[in-house]
C-alpha cells in the first residue's frame, strides 16, 4: 500500500521541492565535480552524462551513460541503485578489458569523492529517497576451496544455472546466445571470456566473480542469480563454488609478456595442435591490440591476444599459435551481432554490409636476418622494405600462404616453392589452434627467411576474427618480438666451469695447507 | 476550499463545452485543450459506477509475417509446439483485427486522485520459451509475480526509464520470483530474455486502473470512469500509437476505435 | 655472546650485513625511492667492504685479533667440517658462475633509442613546405584560443586516447601492445622539454618519419597527416599543453629546446 502511495507521489510538487533541497545541499560538492568531470570525463562521458561524449563512438563497449543511473558493478540486488562505495570503486580501479582507465593514481581523493557526487546529480534516481540502496550482506568464501572436487561442484552449477548459454561449454564467451548480446541501448554486448579474468569489468577475484553472480550486472544481459538462493535452487556454498570454477578456468596470475619464445630442440616435430609433445613446451603471451595506425582503423578488436609454443628439429620448426575467438568464422550466426558493432563505432572505416569473413591469422618475419638493429617496419613492412609473413585462414587450414607484405594493405603470395606452408588446425570451444611448420632453410633465403638457431628472429602476430568484422586493415595488430631456436649445450660450455671449479679447489687447499705447514713450522720452533 | 469549487465550475463548463463533440473519434488526436487540468467531482474509483469506454482495434494494409522461432537449441520448450512458432509481433485476427494493443487513458484522470492497487499481483509466464501474455498493464504499487514453466534457463531483463531496471534469472521449471513493485507510470517496460533472443513482452505501468489489451478479435473494454474528458491511447509494438478523445459524461458507455496502418 | 661482539671479525661481519640489509631494503622503503639495481648493490658493498677492512687493519692488536676465527678455521682441527664446507662452496660457486657466463643465452637485442632525436630544419606536410625553426604554433595568434583547444580535446578522444589515455599519461587501453610505449605527456621529460614545432613533427611525420635513431621500425605513431590538417594537428598540441598544465619550451629562451 504504501509503495502505492509513494509512486503516485512522485510526479507529485512534494518531490520536487525535496530534488530541489537536495540539490542545493549537494551543490558545493558538485562544484567541484563538475570541473573534474568536464577535464577528464567529458570527453568519452559526455558533458551531460549520457556516454556520448567525442571519443565514446571509438570504443567497444562504449562509456557507461549515467542519465539512467544503470550500473553493472554494484553490491545491491539488481534494480537497486549503487551504492557510493561502488561507484568509488568503479572510479578508482577502472573496469578491466575497458577504456575506463582506474583514476586511483591519477586524481586525489578529494577530487574522485567530488566526481562521484556530481556524477550522481545526472539521474534523479539518485535524489530520490525511495531509491535508497541497501547492499547485500555478502557472505564469506566457504573453506575447502581449490580442490578437484569443489570446482567438479562448480562445475556441475555452471551447467544447471545455465552460465554455457552464452558463456559458452568451456567458457569463451562463446554460447549458443553469444551472437544475440545485447545492451539496452541495443550496443552489442560480448558474453565475458572466462579464461581472461584480468579482463572482467569488475575484478577477477573469486570474491567479485562471486558477487557479480549475486547482483548481476544490470544494464547487461548478464541476471542476477540471488534468488535462486531464496529458492533453494542452489545453497550459497555451491554458488561460490561457481565462482571458484569460473576463476579457476583463468591463469594464476595475468599473463606477463616475455619478448623471446625459445624454441628447445626436439627429436620431432609435433604437427598436430593437440600433440602431446606440445604440453612439454613452455607458453609465451602476446597482447594484441586493435589497428589504429593506417587507414582504415579499428578500434574493437576482438582478439586480446596470443599464446605461443615453439620448438624445432635439425631441419625443421613448428610454431604453435593459440588465441581465443567466440566463433568458427564464416559464420552466419554473428551477422546481427557484427551489424550492432558497426553501427556503434564511427571510425574512418567505410560503411561496409555484414559479411561472414573468414578467421585469419598472420605470423611476420623479416625477409632476412637482420644484422644491428635495424628492423623492417613492424606494422606489414613497407614497400621500401618489405616483411616475410604466413597468413592462415580459417577457410583453407591445411596451408598457409606465405608472402611479402609490403605495408598493410599490400601482400604478395610467393609463387612456387616456399609458397605453401604446413598448417594443421583446431577449433575447440572457443578456441583456435594451429600449428605452422616448416624446414629450417628456404628455397629463396633472399626473401623467404632461413631460420637459424642461436640468434633472436624478430617476429609478430596478426590476427582477424571475421565475425567481428575483421578483414584487410581491420585487425589485431602485436608489435615486434623475438624467437630464438635454442641449439643443444655445446661440450665446450662445460669446460671452463670445470676448469675454474679444479683451479678455486685447488687455490683453496694450497692457502689452507700453507697455514697448517706454518703453524707446524712455529710449534715445532 | 477555493480550489475545489473551482474545479466543480471547471468541469461543469467542459462538459457543456464537449458535449457536443462526445462521438469518439478512431482519427490519430493530439488534443491537449480537451484534457481538464483541474478535478471533477468524481466518483471513486473502485467503484462499479461510472463510464466505459469499449472499441476495436484493427488494422490497414497487410499484417507483416512474424517471423519463426528456431528453438532447435531447446528441446524441452520445442517439444511444446506442433508446428514451428513464431514471434507475436503482429497478432491478427478475423477482419483485419489486432491483438495485443495496450489501449490506456493517458490523461484526463486528475492528477491529484489516487488509486489502490490490487494486492493481487500480476503473473507473467514463461511457457514453451514464450512470455504469456505479451502485451499487459499493471499497476504501480502492484505485485509482479514473474513464473517458469520452462525446465531451462530463463533470464528476465527488464528495460525501463523511470522505473528501475532489473536482470534476474530462473534456471528451472517451477520458479516464481516476486519483484518489488513499480514505483511510476511507465508506457511501457521492455521485458526480454537473453538467453532466447526471441522473448520480449510490453508491460504498461499505470498509476490508475483505466486500460485494457485488445483481445484476440480486437476488442477492448475500460470501465469504472468517472466523468471528464479523456485522451485515450492505443500502443503497439510494430505499428506505434494512435489517441483519441473521449468525453464521459455519467455511467454511459462510449466508443473508440482505432485503425493502424500496416507498413 | 658478547665475546662475539667485542671481537673485532664478528662485528666486521655485523656492519657488513647491517649495511646491505639498509641498502636492499631500508632504501626502497623511502618515500621517493625505488629498488636499488642490482649493480648498484654490489658498487655499494665493495664500498662498505673497504672500509670495513680500513678500519679493522688500522690498529694492529685488532688486525690480529680479527685475523684469528680466519686463520682458525684454516688450521684448526675442530673446525674441519666448516673448512670443508667453505671449500666446497666456494668450488661449486665459481663454477655455477662460470656456466651462467659461458652458457649461451639468446636475449633480445637491446633497444636503444634516442627518444627526442633532433628534429629536420623543415618538413613536407601534405605537400607544403614547413620550417620547423623558429616555428610558433600558429593558432596561438588567430582566433578564439578556447575553440581551437575545444576542437584539440575532440580530436585528441577521437585519435589518440587508445594509446595515450584519457590521463595524457600514456597508458590507454591499446598502450600494452606497443613498444616503445606511447609517450606519457604528464611526464616532465616529454613535451614539458620541446617546443611545440617539435611537438608537431612529432605529430605529423609518426613513427616513419622518424630518423634511424629513433627506431622508426617501431614506433606505434601514425603519421597524422595521413589523417589530421594542419590547423588541427596544431590545435591537439594546444590541447596537451592545456590540459597537462605544461608550458612549451620557446625558442627565444633557449634554441636548443628543439633537440
Amino acid at each position: 500500500m504504501e509503495a502505492a502511495d509513494l509512486g503516485s507521489e512522485r510526479g507529485g510538487q512534494q518531490v520536487i521541492h525535496t530534488l530541489l533541497l537536495l540539490t542545493l545541499v549537494a551543490v558545493q560538492d558538485t562544484a567541484a565535480g563538475k570541473m573534474v568531470y568536464t577535464k577528464w570525463c567529458a570527453g568519452c562521458h559526455g558533458d551531460n552524462g549520457a556516454g556520448d561524449g567525442q571519443g565514446a563512438r571509438h570504443m567497444v563497449p562504449p562509456p557507461r551513460d549515467f542519465t539512467g543511473a544503470i550500473y553493472q558493478i554494484r553490491s545491491t540486488p539488481s534494480g537497486q541503485l549503487p551504492t557510493d562505495a561502488d561507484l568509488l570503486r568503479s572510479i578508482d580501479e577502472g573496469l578491466g578489458g575497458t577504456a575506463m582507465p582506474g583514476w586511483k593514481s591519477r586524481l586525489s581523493e578529494r577530487q574522485r569523492r567530488d566526481v562521484l557526487a556530481y556524477i550522481k546529480t545526472f539521474s534523479t534516481f539518485f535524489a530520490d529517497t525511495t531509491q535508497r540502496p541497501q547492499p547485500i550482506a555478502f557472505s564469506k568464501e566457504p573453506g575447502g576451496d581449490g580442490g578437484a572436487d569443489a570446482l567438479k561442484v562448480g562445475r556441475q552449477f555452471y551447467d544447471s544455472i545455465g552460465c554455457r548459454k552464452c558463456h559458452g561449454d568451456q567458457g569463451r564467451g562463446d554460447g549458443p546466445s553469444a551472437p544475440t548480446l545485447k545492451d539496452d541501448a541495443g550496443h552489442p554486448m560480448f558474453a565475458a571470456n572466462l579464461h581472461e579474468n584480468w579482463r572482467f569489468n569488475g575484478g577477477g577475484t573469486v570474491e567479485d566473480i562471486y558477487r557479480r553472480l549475486r547482483t548481476g550486472l544490470d544494464g547487461t544481459p548478464m541476471p542476477s542469480f540471488s534468488d535462486l538462493l531464496e529458492q533453494k535452487f542452489l545453497t550459497d556454498e555451491q554458488l561460490w563454488r561457481v565462482a571458484e570454477y569460473v576463476r579457476s578456468l583463468s591463469p594464476k596470475e595475468p599473463p606477463v609478456v616475455r619478448d623471446v619464445i625459445h624454441a628447445p630442440l626436439t627429436k620431432r616435430v609435433p604437427h598436430a595442435p593437440d600433440d602431446s609433445a606440445w604440453t612439454a613446451v613452455d607458453t609465451y603471451w602476446f597482447p594484441l591490440v586493435g589497428q589504429i595506425i593506417r587507414k582504415e582503423r579499428w578500434f574493437a578488436p576482438a582478439v586480446s591476444g596470443v599464446w605461443v609454443k615453439a620448438v624445432h628439429t635439425a631441419d625443421s620448426i613448428a610454431i604453435r599459435v593459440a588465441w581465443d575467438d567466440r566463433s568458427q568464422s564464416p559464420d552466419t550466426a554473428w551477422l546481427a551481432h557484427l551489424g550492432r558493432v558497426f553501427s556503434t563505432l564511427s571510425d574512418d572505416s567505410t560503411r561496409e554490409q555484414p559479411v561472414p569473413w573468414p578467421d585469419q591469422l598472420a605470423v611476420q618475419f623479416p625477409v632476412s636476418s637482420p644484422t644491428g638493429m635495424e628492423r623492417p617496419y613492424f606494422l606489414m613492412g613497407s614497400p621500401s622494405a618489405p616483411v616475410y609473413q604466413w597468413r592462415w585462414s580459417s577457410t583453407a587450414r591445411a596451408t598457409a600462404i606465405a608472402g611479402l607484405a609490403r605495408g598493410v594493405d599490400r601482400f604478395d603470395p610467393i609463387q612456387g616453392a616456399g609458397g605453401g606452408i604446413a598448417t594443421q588446425s583446431v577449433y575447440d570451444h572457443g578456441e583456435w589452434r594451429v600449428v605452422f611448420t616448416r624446414a629450417l632453410a628456404s628455397p629463396d633465403t633472399a626473401n623467404q627467411l632461413p631460420l637459424r638457431t642461436g640468434r633472436a628472429i624478430p617476429v609478430a602476430f596478426f590476427a582477424w576474427d571475421g565475425s567481428n568484422g575483421e578483414h584487410g586493415t581491420r585487425m589485431a595488430v602485436s608489435t615486434w618480438y623475438f624467437l630464438a631456436l635454442d641449439e643443444p649445450v655445446p661440450a665446450r660450455v662445460f669446460i671452463s666451469p670445470v676448469l675454474a671449479m679444479v683451479l678455486t679447489l685447488g687455490l683453496g687447499m694450497l692457502v689452507i695447507w700453507r697455514a697448517q705447514q706454518k703453524t707446524s713450522y712455529r710449534r715445532q720452533q | 476550499m477555493k480550489g475545489r469549487i473551482f474545479s466543480v465550475v471547471g468541469s461543469m463548463l467542459l462538459l457543456t463545452v464537449c458535449s457536443k463533440g462526445n462521438q469518439s473519434s478512431a482519427a490519430p488526436a493530439a488534443s491537449p485543450t480537451a484534457a481538464p487540468t483541474t478535478a471533477p467531482a468524481a466518483p471513486a474509483a473502485s467503484s462499479a459506477a461510472g463510464g466505459t469506454i469499449t472499441g476495436k482495434v484493427k488494422f490497414t494494409g497487410t499484417a507483416p509475417r512474424n517471423p519463426t522461432i528456431d528453438m532447435s537449441e531447446e528441446a524441452a520448450c520445442k517439444s511444446k509446439y506442433k508446428t514451428t512458432p513464431t514471434e507475436e509481433n503482429v497478432v491478427a485476427g478475423a477482419a483485419n483485427s489486432l491483438a495485443n494493443v495496450f489501449v490506456y487513458v493517458k490523461s484526463g484522470v486528475p492528477a491529484g486522485q489516487k488509486f489502490t492497487p490490487p494486492t493481487t499481483p500480476v503473473v507473467i509466464n514463461q511457457d514453451g520459451c514464450r512470455y504469456h501474455p505479451h502485451v499487459f498493464g499493471i499497476m504501480v504499487g502492484q505485485p509482479f509475480e514473474i513464473d517458469n514453466s520452462d525446465p531451462v534457463l530463463h533470464n528476465i531483463k527488464a528495460i525501463a526509464k523511470a522505473n528501475r531496471p532489473f536482470n534476474v534469472s530462473q534456471p528451472s521449471a517451477g520458479m516464481k520470483t516476486t519483484r518489488p513493485p513499480f514505483t511510476a507510470p511507465e508506457v511501457m517496460v521492455n521485458l526480454e530474455c537473453n538467453v532466447h533472443g526471441w522473448m520480449k513482452a510490453f508491460l504498461g505501468v499505470r498509476p490508475d486502473p483505466f486500460y485494457a489489451v485488445s483481445k484476440d478479435d480486437g476488442s477492448f473494454t475500460i470501465s469504472g470512469l468517472p466523468p471528464g474528458t479523456y485522451t485515450i491511447e492505443a500502443w503497439h509494438e510494430k505499428f506505434g500509437t494512435q489517441t483519441a478523445t473521449v468525453t464521459i459524461a455519467g455511467t454511459e458507455s462510449k466508443t473508440a476505435n482505432f485503425t493502424f496502418a500496416a507498413h | 655472546m658478547r665475546a662475539y661482539l667485542k671481537h673485532p671479525f664478528w662485528q666486521a661481519v655485523g656492519l657488513f650485513v647491517a649495511a646491505f640489509l639498509v641498502v636492499e631494503f631500508v632504501i626502497p622503503a623511502l618515500p621517493g625511492s625505488a629498488v636499488v639495481p642490482k649493480s648498484v648493490v654490489l658498487q655499494y658493498m665493495a664500498t662498505v667492504l673497504v672500509g670495513i677492512l680500513i678500519w679493522v687493519s688500522d690498529d694492529e692488536a685488532r688486525w690480529t685479533t680479527f685475523k684469528e676465527p680466519l686463520h682458525d678455521v684454516l688450521i684448526q682441527p675442530r673446525l674441519k667440517v666448516v673448512r670443508t664446507v667453505l671449500l666446497a662452496v666456494v668450488t661449486l660457486m665459481v663454477g655455477c658462475l662460470t656456466y651462467s657466463q659461458v652458457k649461451a643465452s639468446v636475449a633480445a637485442p637491446p633497444n636503444l633509442r634516442s627518444i627526442h632525436p633532433a628534429p629536420p630544419s623543415q618538413i613536407t606536410f601534405r605537400g607544403k613546405t614547413i620550417t620547423l625553426v623558429g616555428l610558433e604554433n600558429p593558432l596561438r595568434k588567430q582566433g578564439d584560443i578556447a575553440a581551437h583547444i575545444a576542437e584539440g580535446h575532440r580530436i585528441y578522444y577521437q585519435n589518440c586516447v587508445p594509446c595515450h589515455g584519457d590521463h595524457l599519461d600514456g597508458q590507454g587501453h591499446f598502450a600494452s601492445g606497443f613498444n616503445p610505449l606511447p609517450a606519457n605527456f604528464q611526464d616532465n621529460g616529454t613535451i614539458a622539454q620541446l617546443t611545440e614545432s617539435f611537438v608537431f613533427w612529432r605529430i605529423a611525420k609518426g613513427g616513419p618519419g622518424l630518423p634511424r635513431e629513433g627506431t622508426p621500425w617501431n614506433s606505434a605513431m601514425p603519421a597524422w597527416e595521413e589523417f589530421l590538417t594542419e590547423d588541427e594537428i596544431w590545435s591537439v598540441v594546444l590541447f596537451l599543453y592545456d590540459q597537462t598544465g605544461w608550458k612549451p619550451r620557446t625558442w627565444e629562451v633557449s634554441a636548443e629546446g628543439s633537440k
